[in-house]
């Protein structure tokens, strides 16, 4: 168990769950700034917890994640958690999805048999749990309601943003970040249809 | 998990209501327990605080 610290508040972080890096604290911080109280939350794939535990200061959040161990760690952090595969055992209507998918291109000789593999592993092209993702977010958000994701320009940028679009969002970049061979961003998707 | 997280959980399968069986509870928290759904007749536990929808497929 490992502790982790960020703007000012402590939280934990157990072996076998993703370490929060860049791209998570650029989520929490677009998350914050974006999300008002009152408003219904859920993360998907929320492995420590980090994000949910920025924003329930704010609102309400409910987190899921499919590897056991991220949820045991998720609830250490005080995070509602469920654990489930994206959103499957999740109803009702939410207001925002956050989400920082696994979006890292990865190969068949390249996949490790292990939980933590789940959280980069976005299949051959890293965009394989985007698409799972659009395949069904639309039960749980209306029209009007709002994903905010997190991913690489090693996942394509350009392509991400053709799949929301595709299945009938708008496409806003609330955020971005330069790092060491890649850029991060954070789109802010508006489901219109 | 607190009870009122029902509104917002279904059977992963078929989407349907589930019902709660408390084993174990700490105020307002249910520690231990489980959730059934009728239409597929299948459990779903909670242990340490937190649901497990996941098909026993996936576990």
């Amino acid at each position: 168990m490992t502790v982790r610290i960020y703007r000012d508040k402590e939280f934990e972080l157990l072996e076998g769950v993703y370490d929060p890096g860049d791209d998570s604290f650029l989520l929490v911080e677009a998350a914050l700034k974006d999300i008002r109280a009152g408003e219904k939350v859920l993360e998907v794939g929320t492995g420590s917890g980090v994000v949910s535990f920025f924003v329930k200061d704010v609102t309400r959040v409910i987190a899921t994640d499919i590897n056991p161990i991220a949820c045991q760690n998720a609830r250490l952090n005080g995070v509602e958690v469920v654990r489930t595969d994206l959103f499957s055992g999740i109803c009702g209507q939410f207001d925002v999805i956050i989400f920082n998918p696994p979006y890292l291109p990865t190969s068949e000789d390249e996949k490790l048999d292990t939980w933590l593999n789940r959280a980069f592993d976005g299949g051959p092209d890293g965009r394989d749990v985007i698409r799972q993702f659009l395949a069904g977010v639309k039960r749980i958000l209306p029209i009007g309601g709002r994903v905010l994701t997190v991913f690489s320009s090693l996942t394509d940028i350009d392509a991400v943003a053709e799949l929301y679009r595709q299945h009938g969002f708008s496409v806003e970049t609330v955020a971005r970040e330069k790092v060491p061979f890649e850029v991060l961003v954070v789109f802010k998707c508006v489901r219109l249809s | 998990m607190k009870k009122d997280l029902m509104n917002i959980l279904c059977c992963p399968v078929c989407k349907g209501d589930l019902e709660l069986q408390v084993t174990r509870e700490e105020g307002a928290e249910v520690i231990e327990g489980t959730l059934y759904c009728k239409q597929c007749n299948e459990s779903y536990p909670i242990q340490d605080g937190i649901p497990n929808l996941l098909p026993p497929e996936l576990r």
